[in-house]
């Protein structure tokens, strides 16, 4: 027995799937119908989200209880995310829209220190420590792997970390003959850096190609139990 | 206006850094940052209302493809006001989250598998240099040695090279791209705390 709703939910499934599969005969009327409605309703589910998730719980449900009832100090800690949303608001009007520059700086500034500080502790810091772990000792013996041959691994890393960020490296100087070349030893771990950046995209690409490819059988598997639904009732 | 603005930005950023190094300003970033969060979902907001105007405008003007846009529209706001009244969590929002969001994203991530390919017989085309062919032969080399088959892995691709080529030689590039990466977004963000960019439209 099927319940409407999962009917419902399977038919869509199967439709949106079709019509976006429909590029594959090229780009066609039917494709882009899937696409821009899936872009709507995308949208429309986020801003749902972003309403019932972070404006109604953390600003508009707090409101009344605090004007009515809160502290002088609780009244203004309210009111100045209030106030910095009417101003962001204010940017649905081209007249309006430069007040929005005082919430936007705000945003802007808030955001690069948590860029910084996500940068520094979450990516900088924990690479580095992982890169230098190879050539500790007490590694080796904790993960039970032979000193030498941790050393060696990780000098190769450690080889494809500086030679990759030396690729990106793009300081030269012109020479006599008018040409702009970077130095000789540096094209050289530049070269190097070149063979380590395309083995890691390869990986990469690989790794989404088998996402995708996955994506794929699941879709079509989905295609396949639909008739199979309709064919058995 | 313009200095305004640059002190509101260089404020909040040094109060929020300061708070991941000085206990005592603690409370302060937590407060800034739901602050932040709020502002955040509230410009979430004026983003899909400037998606509607953006998309409303070509349907007055009837510019070419306004259908599209119409259907934009209609399941964008369609979909928003079931989601405000009824709530995300609702059957009727999780009919189209799962008929039409998910399968779609699933559907767009299959055709991915044929652009893919043809991206890569493109490359091989056009640019057939060391970076080029290291790419695809490691990309394919790991395809092979990833593949389940019925009788386990492919010897030696699958049990000696992928594991050596992806957590040796790969990690390392990887490392560095990330590294890389890190650094450039770390200048970013210092640009912006010093003053010297301003995205907000101080300058």
């Amino acid at each position: 027995m099927i319940f409407p709703a999962d009917l419902i939910t399977v038919v869509l499934s199967f439709l949106f799937t079709i019509l976006i599969f429909s590029y594959w005969i090229g780009d066609n009327p039917l494709f882009r119908i899937a696409v821009y409605i899936f872009v709507g309703v995308s949208a429309g589910y986020v801003a749902s989200i972003a309403w019932w998730q972070v404006i109604v719980p953390r600003l508009l449900d707090p409101l009344l209880p605090t004007l009515l009832g809160g502290s002088t100090a609780e009244q203004l800690i309210l009111l100045v995310p209030l106030l910095g949303t009417v101003f962001i608001l204010m940017k649905i009007s081209p007249r309006l829209a430069g007040i929005a520059r005082i919430t936007m700086a705000f945003l802007v500034g808030a955001g690069g220190a948590v860029i910084i500080a996500g940068t520094v502790i979450g990516t900088l810091i924990p690479q580095v420590e992982a890169t230098i772990n190879f050539f500790d000792p007490n590694t080796a013996a904790a993960r039970n792997i032979d000193v030498f041959e941790l050393a060696g691994n990780g000098a190769i890393i450690l080889t494809g970390v500086v030679t990759s960020l030396i690729y990106f490296h793009f300081g030269a100087r012109q020479k006599a003959d008018g040409s702009v070349r970077r130095y000789g030893l540096i094209e050289l771990f530049a070269w190097l850096g070149r063979i380590f950046i395309g083995i890691t995209l390869g990986v990469i690409f690989a790794g989404v190609y088998a996402a995708a490819l996955t994506a794929l059988i699941e879709r079509l598997a989905s295609i396949i139990n639909f008739f199979n639904l309709f064919g058995n009732t | 206006m313009r200095v305004f603005t640059a002190v509101i930005a260089i404020a909040a950023g040094v109060l929020i850094l300061g708070g991941y190094f000085f206990p005592a300003l603690a409370d302060v970033q937590t407060l800034l940052l739901n602050w932040a969060i709020i502002l955040a979902g509230a410009a979430a907001l004026v983003g899909i209302f400037n998606l509607i105007a953006v998309h409303t405008d070509k349907i007055r003007r009837g510019e070419k493809g306004g259908i599209y846009s119409a259907l934009l529209v209609i399941g964008l706001v369609a979909t928003l006001l079931f989601g405000m009244i009824l709530r995300p969590q609702h059957s009727a929002m999780q009919i189209v989250l799962n008929g039409i969001i998910l399968p779609t994203e699933a559907a767009l991530m299959g055709v991915l598998t044929v652009s893919l390919l043809y991206a890569a017989i493109r490359l091989l085309r056009r640019r057939v240099d060391v970076m080029g062919i290291v790419f695809l032969l490691t990309a394919v080399l790991i395809f092979i040695g990833s593949a389940t088959l019925p009788f386990g892995d492919v010897p030696v691709i699958g049990t000696l090279i992928r594991p050596w080529v992806t957590q040796i030689l790969a990690l390392g590039g990887a490392r560095g791209i990330l590294i890389g990466v890190a650094l450039g977004t770390l200048t970013t963000g210092l640009r912006v705390l010093f003053g010297a960019d301003r995205p907000y439209g101080g300058n």
